[in-house]
């Protein structure tokens, strides 16, 4: 049973995962302009259709919005942190080159993202226990070849204190 | 009692006016792309604001760009107007810096009113030919 609408593919984890748009931190708002008939616009509607759900996966913290049929050409607009604005034209662009674009002035550069995919890897230590938001496992009953957890099956005795106590109590 | 700071999490907001029936005080609903966990598709999720509007020159249907406030104003006034991006029936084309509508240029009127007391001889020269002209034509066709 295949997916539903047209391109469907644009609506799976993998592709939203594979979008390469990682705005720099200054980044807070994306504008695009764009007419919904007329040649011109043609890579503008793409761009929205393809590529915008990758760039909004990857930067959850940006407000993206778009504008259809306000000017004749259409144009990407981005508000910066310090009050910049940054036009972007994309009149006769095709979608691709509009995204290589967008990524080469304002996304983040391949050694930026791998430093901190680094140093993401180098915060979090598999070796820890904890809660499952920061660690892999809670306790060592979750690893195989372990003593399991005492709540869903009891311990020998030999291991429970309690009759440990017992033994020692009517020993002597 | 502690004072907040940062009043909210965004400092810069775009969003479109709906109301400005409140004093110096504009409602502002803006859209956020919020994906659906299902169908993994993003939708439109709206959320309004309250900024702060001194000179009242904001009406409804704007494309604002709000900046938060320092300190909360007051209850619900969190962001104040920082620049009014698109004007309702006056959108202009940030590319050429030209008065637009939809797909077309709106011609401005000062174009037609350059020249004034020269073009009026001008044109009046030319009325007193068209008006000869017609009566030469008019003639034969009488006739």
């Amino acid at each position: 049973m295949p997916m539903k609408g047209r391109y469907p593919i644009r609506r799976t984890l993998e592709y939203l995962q594979k979008g390469d748009i990682v705005f720099k931190n200054t980044v807070k708002i994306m504008t695009v302009n764009y007419n919904t008939h007329g040649e011109l616009s043609d890579g503008a509607r793409k761009f929205v259709f393809f590529n915008i759900p990758q760039i909004q996966y990857k930067n959850p913290w940006v407000q993206v919005m778009m504008f259809k049929n306000l000017t004749p050409a259409p144009f990407l607009k981005f508000y910066l942190d310090d009050g910049d604005q940054v036009l972007v034209d994309a009149e006769g662009k095709d979608h691709k080159d509009i995204s290589q674009h967008v990524k080469k002035i304002l996304g983040k550069s391949e050694e930026v993202l791998q430093a901190e995919e680094l140093a993401r890897m180098v915060h979090s230590n598999p070796a820890n226990f904890g809660p499952k938001k920061y660690c892999l496992r809670e306790c060592m009953c979750e690893v195989e070849g372990q003593v399991p957890c005492p709540g869903l099956i009891p311990l020998p005795n030999e291991m429970r204190g309690k009759y440990k106590s017992q033994m020692k109590g009517t020993e002597d | 009692m502690s004072v907040k700071s940062v009043s909210v999490h965004a400092k810069w907001i775009v969003g479109k006016v709906i109301g400005t029936k409140m004093q110096k005080t504009a409602k502002v609903r803006v859209t956020r792309l919020v994906l659906d966990q299902y169908l993994l598709k993003y939708y439109n999720k709206r959320k309004t604001y309250f900024a702060h509007d001194p000179l009242e020159q904001c009406t409804v249907g704007d494309v604002v760009l709000l900046k938060a406030l320092a300190e909360r104003r007051a209850k619900l006034v969190t962001h104040e107007l920082a620049e009014i991006v698109y004007k309702v029936g006056n959108v202009i084309d940030p590319l050429t810096g030209k008065q637009v509508a939809g797909s077309l240029f709106r011609e401005t009127l000062t174009d037609s009113m350059e020249n004034p007391a020269g073009s009026l001889t001008e044109k009046l020269q030319e009325l007193n030919i068209s008006a000869a002209t017609s009566e030469i034509l008019q003639k034969p066709s009488e006739v």
